[in-house]
């Protein structure tokens, strides 16, 4: 059993793009639940918005990439408009629906064959991160130790993409500590009490949307850039669920919580997985049950966190920083 | 009587001369006029005409279901109604929002205690100031903006704590305070508003004795400083004790109003919600009809 492997891959992926990728969607998401009390399960929706936004203005209109990442962000802002201003004025519940559903039909509209012209459809768009690639200043050759060591590309878009998660962290932070800030966590807590004080609460809550809707943009700008290009099959549904499960194991309503959970959901991911493949090729399972898991390491690895992240809730439900009293305060 | 129609545009001369003695105030900071709201078949309110005067402590009173609540809900903008006006200081407040009926100086409380339980208790009442530049999203990363504002807020946020006795409590989350603190905290919150009219949905429910007592404290002084304060009570002492006028609901209507001492006595009042002997209050209906 070689636990240098198993370690060395786990942190290879709680440390890399991915995990930054994670951690800027949960950023956004803990600014629209664990702050404003808005239950997106669409945040995918805006990571796609993101990665194709950026996409189409490189490979299908040949234009810049530094254009591309402003239109796709701008993408996002327009999504949380169009799912925000017919939705958050109703219940609750009404926008979650909407969420996951407008998140999932956008990608079924990009992936079909009208919008292959534009989007690649099911082919996606390629090449659209040279520009990115060029500003590499990292000398050529892989960096690290054993199985955790990144390519120079990798490094690059992981000093991107953490100095990012480090800022939007940063901006969730001021924001919240300011009036604007307490104002959302009103809303939060009861929307009725901050309207009767005179706050024009569907007007908050659709900017806390169009914030943490364009973090997770960025999200997606990131990933477009790491794989230079985009495919609809990275933005299903499960991506939405993914970043839900950072931010609950990190903790919600906290600054790190967001970003470790992503560290760690990465890392425990990954490390499984590694774990599993490493006791299947030393031979210590039955051959039945090597068999059997021969393939599906990642989908078993995926199980396990659920159960984990289960067990998590029953022991210590507010997540690993949040504070326990604050949960039995809730509304 | 040319200037009670010029405050009261939505009422004919006929409807004025008709309306009950005591319905008509001096000088009404709110006049509602045809309000009904139903609720499936349910009247739950139905009022022709009623008035709040300007500086004075009105109760409204009335049993369980009469529509007090629903009335409230209708006055703020937290519900819509299916016809009927209504004015504040002269304006028409129809088909606002309540977040703007609030900004025009009419501030509710809830039956229900509504505290912001994971934000402190200063925070709760912070978040009450209006105009606040750094409730703006442009502002809000531009701290020097509106600091200066903070502190000011703050400092009056701890006076108003002070008088309500909550001071000491002002870092503790607001959940961890006892029902009747809420209580204190919600009408010290609606206070940080800067109200001219305060409706208060049953302050006093759920609310011990001595804490009820200060709280009426606070209700008296508040009115001696000029803001004009309407509660749904329950207690007939606390509405024998602080009010000057007395509002008596039930069943969406209003049965009658008066001073205290003249609503206690009346026969329809005893009926509908003092109570009496059943059988009393059938022969009472027969000899109506
Ligand atoms: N949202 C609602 N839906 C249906 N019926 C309601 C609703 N709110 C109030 N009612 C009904 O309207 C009537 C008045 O209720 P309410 O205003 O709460 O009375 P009060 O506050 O005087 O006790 C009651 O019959 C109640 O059942
Ligand atoms: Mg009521």
């Amino acid at each position: 059993m070689d636990f240098d492997i198993i370690f060395g891959n786990a942190a290879r992926a709680g440390l890399g793009p991915q995990a930054a990728i994670f951690a800027l969607a949960a950023i956004g998401l803990n600014l629209h639940f664990g702050y404003a009390g808005l239950l997106n399960f669409g945040q995918v929706g805006f990571m796609m918005l993101g990665a194709y936004g950026t996409a189409i203005v490189v490979a299908t209109w040949g234009g810049s990439l530094w254009l591309g990442i402003p239109f796709g962000l701008g993408l996002c802002v327009a999504f949380a408009l169009a799912l925000g201003i017919p939705t958050l004025r109703l219940r609750s519940d009404y926008f979650a629906i909407t969420t996951i559903a407008a998140a999932e039909i956008l990608r079924l509209l990009i992936r079909s064959s009208p919008a292959t012209d534009i989007t690649g459809g099911p082919f996606g768009l390629q090449a659209i991160a040279n520009s990115f690639f060029d500003l590499n200043f990292l000398p050529d050759g892989r960096f690290g130790w054993g199985t955790f060591s990144y390519s120079s590309n990798q490094l690059w878009v992981m000093i991107v993409a953490w100095i990012l998660v480090v800022l939007c962290s940063a901006l969730v932070l001021a924001l919240i500590r300011s009036p604007w800030g307490r104002v959302v966590r009103a809303i939060r807590e009861d929307e009725d009490a901050v309207l009767s004080l005179g706050k024009n609460t569907v007007a908050y809550k659709l900017q806390a949307l169009v914030i943490g809707g364009v973090i997770g943009g960025l999200a997606g700008v990131i990933d477009a850039l790491q794989q230079s290009g985009v495919g609809s099959e990275n933005f299903e549904p499960q991506v939405t669920f993914f970043a839900w499960a950072a931010l609950i194991l990190g903790g919600l309503a906290t600054t790190v919580g967001p970003v470790v959970g992503a560290v760690l959901f990465w890392f425990l991911r990954e490390g499984v997985e590694s774990f599993i493949r490493e006791l299947s090729e030393q031979g210590w399972l039955p051959n039945a049950l090597a068999d059997f898991l021969d393939g599906a390491e990642g989908a078993i690895s995926v199980v396990l966190m659920g159960v984990g992240l289960v067990a998590l809730m029953a022991l210590r439900p507010q997540g690993i920083f949040g504070r326990r009293r604050s949960l039995h305060l809730g509304t | 009587m040319s200037d009670a129609t010029t405050i009261r545009p939505e009422l004919t001369q006929a409807a004025l001369e008709a309306a009950p003695p005591g319905r008509l105030k001096d000088d009404p900071i709110l006049i509602t006029f045809g309000m009904l709201k139903t609720f499936g078949g349910i009247r739950a309110v139905d009022i022709d005409h009623l008035e709040i005067e300007r500086g004075t402590i009105t109760a409204i009173i009335g049993p369980n279901g009469a529509g007090k609540t629903t009335l409230f809900n209708l006055l703020t903008g937290f519900d819509q109604p299916d016809r009927g006006s209504w004015r504040l200081d002269g304006r028409l407040l129809g088909g606002l929002p309540p977040h703007r009926i609030a900004r025009l100086g009419m501030v509710r409380t809830f039956q229900l205690t509504k505290s912001l339980s994971r934000l402190t208790v200063l925070e709760n009442m912070a978040v009450a100031a209006q105009t606040q530049r750094g409730e703006r999203l442009e502002r809000a990363l531009l701290r020097w903006l509106w600091q200066p504002e903070e502190a000011r807020l703050r400092e009056r946020a701890q006076a108003l704590l002070e008088r309500f006795g909550l001071a000491h409590m002002a870092g503790d989350q607001a959940g961890t305070l006892s029902g009747g603190q809420r209580k204190l905290l919600e009408m010290a919150r609606a206070l940080m508003a800067d109200p001219t009219l305060v409706m208060l949905d049953e302050p006093t429910a759920g609310v011990n004795p001595a804490l009820t007592e200060s709280l009426l404290e606070h209700i008296r002084e508040l009115n001696a400083e000029g803001v004009t304060i309407v509660f749904v009570e329950h207690n007939m002492d606390v509405v024998m004790d602080i009010s000057d006028w007395v509002v008596v609901m039930a069943a969406g209507r209003i049965l009658t109003e008066g001073p205290p001492q003249e609503v206690v006595a009346n026969e329809e009042v005893i009926d509908a919600y003092l109570g009496r002997p059943r059988d009393a209050a059938d022969w009472e209906e027969a000899e109506d009809a």
